[in-house]
């Protein structure tokens, strides 16, 4: 698991571009699975035919980043964020473009810092001028290698890298027969406003819908109320602000992980949403739920989660993959 | 149907919990209303009630969606600290109108609790002027932590109570979850005007699920029965002190026709003319941005669905005291029951015309 997470965390995929990530992931599961294919939008499907139901389990595999929106005569970039990212989380921090070129995001001189926003922040790159394989347009991601810390993983891209890796390690473990269809989906762009999980979910018309990513937590140093903690289990969401879990998958959640003693926590965040937003709206509706790996400093550089959460995640998407999902 | 009946219903579906996500006992109390003025009912797998009913046009007859949605803000356990309860919203609810407020949380069994404040003499002058947020509030069930732990567990639905109050010689009804069960029993007078007055046009009677959250009912329902014509009841803001005329609506002045992009102009023509036929009063708001209502979800729903808003005029929006007056009640579903009638073929077909 450390070394998928490592080879997946450290990929570049950053909404818009996330055809490196695919093609890792597609490698790791190949062999695994009946169908694979990457769709329109760029969502790679994988399918393990089944018969009826057909379940969605959607994991997005791009990441946040930024995006080069001006280049000045002295090769300096101006940028503006792809996803929830923070000036000031840039300040001082290394990206990457596709093609390998790492450069530093610094600030103009300000007075203080709450005028630290998009407009005084601009990306070093090395250039003395503009450059031809420098572009406007250009895609970058944060420049952080994965560490174990103390056992805990840090990496960036952990959102939601991590859930593609718990969707790769439970694909593999499957036993040769199943209860029903499961179509993974590795989405695109749900950093931008969940856009892959939507057009994929209206194409595969799914009866039920699973989304697996990260989730906030309430347990560092005067951290907003919220009950979730690292190492206490895979967290099952109850809301969140793009889905309220339909009852009957939530059911199924907690009593799957209960029979088999696998740790759990249930999980309500406060601001953020997941793919589970855009399935359970998908044509006529479709009763889903979200499968949460806890995980502190999310949209930071150095996103943390807890390998026995990884485990429990996988465990119990596993057990759920051979469920009798109630129709 | 008379204002008494329309009392009596009010009475019973604000008595009903139903928070967005487990709207089964609104769904419940609707669907049985319902029942004697329509072919079909059931509910799909979101939680939007359904019932049908034939026109006279038969199966080829243009069809029409009304919708009001039958959830209520409430609340979730987000966290049990030492046998109090703390809270995440669901929906727009206000921390200003909790304080002293009484409610249920819906645990392993129900369970009955209060949201104190912190008594005034404790509280310095810096605190007394703090704004006040949800994360601040708590549930006092009067259990020790033990008990609290084996009853309740996050996620747990909370329900705000508040027993219908009437004012006015009955005239005036005040309570919770008028928004938007006003709208559904407006949905029922409606559907019993129309047991005696003929209409060509087939009908879904909706109650929505989860449209205090993000129209989410709306938008599943509206592309699973692909109507051709929708309406949309809602309540809209009372004036009162506070309110500037050009937001707040007389109440008792009649039910309000929304006018914006989110309708089609030829329908709200349509109503209008219809109001007047029929000698109903009517009042008319503007609005100009995406109506927070389902009308926005199921305008663009699959290739579009043209339609109107009728909402009733009610005072403290979002409170446990949002107060009406059962007359607008009454006569937004008469004047919905008389659009329903007036839709033709023509009608429909003169909306794509070039």
């Amino acid at each position: 698991m450390e070394n998928l997470l490592k080879l997946l965390t450290e990929a570049f995929g950053p909404s818009g571009e996330e055809s490196e990530v695919a093609a890792l992931i597609e490698q790791k599961i190949r062999g695994a699975v009946d169908h694979l294919y990457t769709d329109k939008l760029g969502n790679l499907v994988a399918v393990r035919q089944g018969p009826s139901p057909r379940i969605v389990i959607s994991a997005h595999m791009d990441e946040i980043g930024v995006i080069i929106t001006h280049i000045d005569d002295q090769g300096f970039a101006r940028l503006a964020p792809v996803g929830g990212v923070l000036p000031h989380q840039l300040v001082g921090q290394r990206v990457r473009l596709k093609q390998g070129r790492v450069g530093v995001v610094y600030h103009e001189k300000i007075k203080n810092l709450k005028e630290l926003d998009w407009p005084r922040l601009y990306l070093d790159l090395g250039a003395e001028k503009q450059v031809e394989e420098i572009r406007i347009g250009d895609l970058a991601v944060l420049e952080q290698p994965f560490v174990n810390a103390g056992g805990r993983f840090l990496a960036k891209a952990m959102d939601n890298r991590a859930g593609c890796a718990v969707l790769i390690e439970a694909l593999r473990r499957l036993p040769r027969e199943i209860p029903q269809e499961l179509c993974f989906v590795f989405s695109v762009q749900e950093e931008v406003g969940l856009r892959g999980a939507r057009t994929a979910a209206y194409h595969l018309k799914p009866d039920f819908g699973l989304a697996v990513d990260v989730t906030r937590v309430g347990d560092t140093p005067k951290a907003p109320l919220m009950a979730v903690a690292l190492g206490k289990g895979a967290a099952i969401k109850v809301k969140d602000s793009s889905v309220i879990t339909h009852p009957i998958v939530r059911q199924l959640m907690i009593d799957t992980a209960e029979q088999h003693n696998i740790p759990y926590q249930l999980e309500i965040l406060e601001r953020g949403g997941t793919d589970a937003g855009v399935i359970h709206l998908s044509r006529e509706g479709v009763p889903t739920g979200a499968l949460s790996i806890p995980c502190r400093y999310v949209h930071t550089p150095s996103e943390m989660v807890d390998p026995a959460d990884l485990k429990a995640a996988v465990e119990l998407l596993k057990k759920l993959c051979t469920s009798n999902w109630p129709v | 149907m008379d204002k008494e009946q329309v009392k009596d219903m009010l009475e019973i579906l604000t008595g009903a919990v139903g928070v967005s996500g487990d709207e089964r006992e609104p769904a419940e109390i609707t669907a049985g209303y319902l029942e004697p003025y329509v072919t079909r009912l059931h509910r799909d797998s979101f939680g939007n009630v359904i019932g049908f009913k034939e026109g006279t046009g038969g199966p080829g007859a243009p069809s029409l969606l009304v919708a009001a949605h039958i959830d209520e803000i409430g609340a979730m356990v987000s966290r049990l600290e030492k046998g109090f309860v703390r809270f995440s919203a669901v929906g727009g609810l206000d921390p200003r109108t909790l304080l002293g407020q009484a409610v249920e949380i819906h645990g392993r069994r129900r369970c009955r609790g209060v949201i104190g404040a912190t008594p005034p003499h404790l509280l310095t002058e810096k605190e007394r002027k703090k704004e006040l947020r949800i994360e601040d509030l708590f549930i006092d069930l009067g259990m020790d932590p033990e008990g609290v732990e084996a009853q309740i567990r996050v996620g747990d639905y909370i329900s705000l109570v508040r027993p219908l109050l009437t004012m006015a010689g009955g005239n005036i009804a005040s309570g919770k979850a008028l928004d938007n069960r006003a709208g559904v029993v407006a949905m029922i007078v409606c559907a019993a005007e129309l047991v005696d007055i003929r209409h060509f046009c087939r009908i879904y009677f909706v109650g929505t699920a989860q449209e205090e959250v993000g129209v989410r009912g709306a938008i599943v329902a509206s592309y699973g029965l692909s109507p051709d014509l929708a309406v949309a009841i809602d309540v809209t803001h009372g004036l009162s002190p506070g309110v500037a005329e050009e937001d707040g609506f007389g109440l008792g002045e009649g039910p309000v026709v929304g006018v914006g992009p989110n309708f089609h102009p030829r329908l709200v023509e349509r109503v209008r003319t219809v109001a007047r036929e029929y000698c109903l009063p009517y009042q008319v708001e503007p609005v100009p941005g995406p109506a927070s209502t389902d009308s926005r979800a199921i305008q663009v729903s699959r290739e579009g669905i043209p339609g109107i808003l009728l909402s009733i005029p009610l005072r403290y929006m979002h409170s446990t005291v949002e107060t009406l007056n059962l007359d607008d009640v009454l006569l937004t579903g008469r004047l919905l029951a008389g659009f329903a009638r007036s839709i033709d073929t023509d009608l429909v077909e003169g909306l794509t015309c070039i």
